[in-house]
C-alpha cells in the first residue's frame, strides 16, 4: 500500500516538447513565430502585435534608416540588439525591457502553437540576436495570467476586432491617461490592434484598455454585440430574482444614450428586454 | 551601461533588502530577479505585486494630474517584518514593468531605499 499514484501529466504542447527536447530553430504558426535558443524562447513575432521596431520608432529612439543599418551588421552573427545599444540608441536596460515586452506581447497572439499548422525550421534564429532568453514555462504562464486578465472582461469581447467607436466626445473624467490617448485617436475606422500598432503600444493592453471602456460605456459595442444576461446569473452582491420584490434594476446598457434614443419604439424595446432578463 | 542583471545586482546593495526582481504587471512574468523572495518563491511573489499594481494601475483615483505622463511612481506596503517597495520603470517606448523590492524591516531604512531604487529606476533606461 502506498499513496495513490500521482495523475499523469496533461498532454504537452508543441512549445513544451520542443522546449524539453532544447531544439534550436523557428516555430512558425498562424498567429505567429516562435525562436528558440536550446528550447529557451529567445523571441517571438507576429502580425497582430506591435514589434520592437514599431515600438522604438513610436519612441522616436530609433531613426527610421536605423533599422535598415540594424538589420544589414546583424548579419548572419545576428548581434542587432547589441548593434542597437552600440550606436547609443538605447541602454542595455532599454533593449531587455522592450525587448520582452513586445516579446510577450506577440507571445499571447501566437500561443498556443497548433501542432498542425505549425512548421519549425531548425537552426534558424533572428536578427535581433539573443537578448534575454526565456523558458517557454514561464512565457506560457505570463500568457495565461494575461487572458485571465482578459477573460474577466468577456461580455464586451464583440469590440476586439472591430473599429473603435467613442461613445461621446471629449475625455471623460475616470479615465487613466493612456485610456484617454486611445479615445482620442479612435476615429470610428480603426480596430484596437491597429490602434495599438499606429500608437506603438501593446496590443494586449490595448484590448484590456478597449474592453474597460465599453464596460464603462464610453466606447461603444457594434450592432449585435450587446451582453447578454445568462439564464440564472445575478450580479455579484445581489440576491437572486424574487428574492428581494421590488428593488431597482442594476443592469446597464453598455451605450447609456440607448435608452435616452429619440425613437419611442427602439427604447420602448429596450426596457423591455432589460426587464425581461432582469427577471429570467 | 547597466542592463537588468546589474541593476537588480546593485538593488542587492540597498541596506536591509532581501530580494530584488524587475517584473512586467500586465503579467506577472519575472524578467529578473536577485537574493530571496518571500516564501522562497518569486514566481509567486511576482504573480502577487503584479496583481497589487493592475488594481493601482487601472484606477483613475491615483492620477489626479490629467497630464498625458504616467503619474505612479511607487507603491509601499509595510508588514510585519518587511516592506514590499515597488517602483514603476517609465521607459520612453510602451512597456509595464516595476523594480521589487523585498526588505528587512530592521535593517532597512525606507526613505534610503525608497530614493536609490528611483536612482536604479532612473539608471536602467537613462541613454
Amino acid at each position: 500500500m502506498g499513496l495513490p499514484p500521482s495523475p499523469p501529466p496533461g498532454p504537452a504542447g508543441l512549445l513544451d516538447r520542443c522546449a524539453a527536447a532544447r531544439v534550436t530553430g523557428a516555430l512558425r504558426g498562424p498567429h505567429g513565430c516562435v525562436y528558440l535558443l536550446d528550447g529557451a524562447v529567445t523571441w517571438v513575432e507576429g502580425a497582430a502585435a506591435p514589434g520592437i521596431e514599431v515600438r522604438l520608432s513610436a519612441a522616436g529612439r530609433v531613426p527610421p534608416q536605423g533599422w535598415r543599418y540594424a538589420v544589414e551588421t546583424a548579419g548572419p552573427q545576428r548581434q542587432g540588439g547589441r548593434f542597437l545599444v552600440s550606436e547609443g540608441w538605447l541602454t542595455q536596460g532599454e533593449l531587455e525591457i522592450c525587448h520582452l515586452a513586445a516579446l510577450l506581447d506577440a507571445a499571447f497572439f501566437a500561443l498556443p502553437l497548433p501542432p498542425e499548422t505549425t512548421s519549425f525550421t531548425p537552426g534558424t534564429g533572428h536578427w535581433l540576436g539573443v537578448v534575454r532568453p526565456i523558458s517557454a514555462g514561464d512565457l506560457q504562464r505570463a500568457t495565461a495570467r494575461r487572458r485571465a486578465l482578459l477573460d474577466r472582461l468577456r461580455p464586451w469581447a464583440a469590440v476586439d476586432t472591430q473599429p473603435v467607436v467613442p461613445a461621446g466626445p471629449g475625455a471623460p473624467a475616470g479615465t487613466t491617461p493612456r485610456q484617454r490617448r486611445l479615445l482620442a485617436h479612435a476615429d470610428g475606422r480603426h480596430t484596437p490592434c491597429e490602434l495599438a500598432r499606429a500608437l506603438g503600444q501593446s496590443a494586449f493592453v490595448t484590448l484590456l484598455d478597449i474592453r474597460r471602456l465599453a464596460a464603462a460605456g464610453l466606447v461603444r459595442m457594434p450592432p449585435g454585440g450587446l451582453p447578454r444576461r445568462r439564464p440564472g446569473a445575478t450580479p455579484a452582491g445581489h440576491p437572486p430574482p424574487g428574492a428581494g420584490r421590488g428593488r431597482t434594476p442594476t443592469w446597464q446598457p453598455p451605450v447609456p444614450e440607448l435608452l435616452d434614443t429619440r425613437d419611442p419604439d427602439v427604447a420602448l424595446l429596450v426596457r423591455l428586454r432589460t426587464a425581461l432578463e432582469e427577471n429570467l | 551601461m547597466p542592463g537588468i542583471d546589474q541593476v537588480l545586482a546593485q538593488a542587492m546593495g540597498i541596506p536591509g533588502v532581501l530580494g530584488a526582481g524587475l517584473i512586467d504587471w500586465t503579467s506577472g512574468l519575472t524578467l529578473g530577479t536577485a537574493g530571496q523572495a518571500p516564501n522562497g518563491d518569486h514566481e509567486a511573489a511576482a504573480a502577487d505585486t503584479a496583481e497589487v499594481v493592475q488594481a493601482v494601475a487601472r484606477n483613475a483615483t491615483f492620477d489626479t494630474t490629467g497630464a498625458a505622463a504616467p503619474a505612479l511612481e511607487d507603491l509601499i506596503i509595510t508588514a510585519a517584518g518587511s516592506y514590499h517597495l515597488i517602483r514603476f520603470v517609465h521607459t520612453a517606448f510602451d512597456s509595464q514593468t516595476y523594480l521589487y523590492l523585498w526588505l528587512d524591516r530592521a535593517q532597512a531604512n525606507l526613505a534610503v531605499a525608497r530614493i536609490r531604487l528611483r536612482d536604479l529606476a532612473a539608471g536602467l533606461v537613462a541613454s
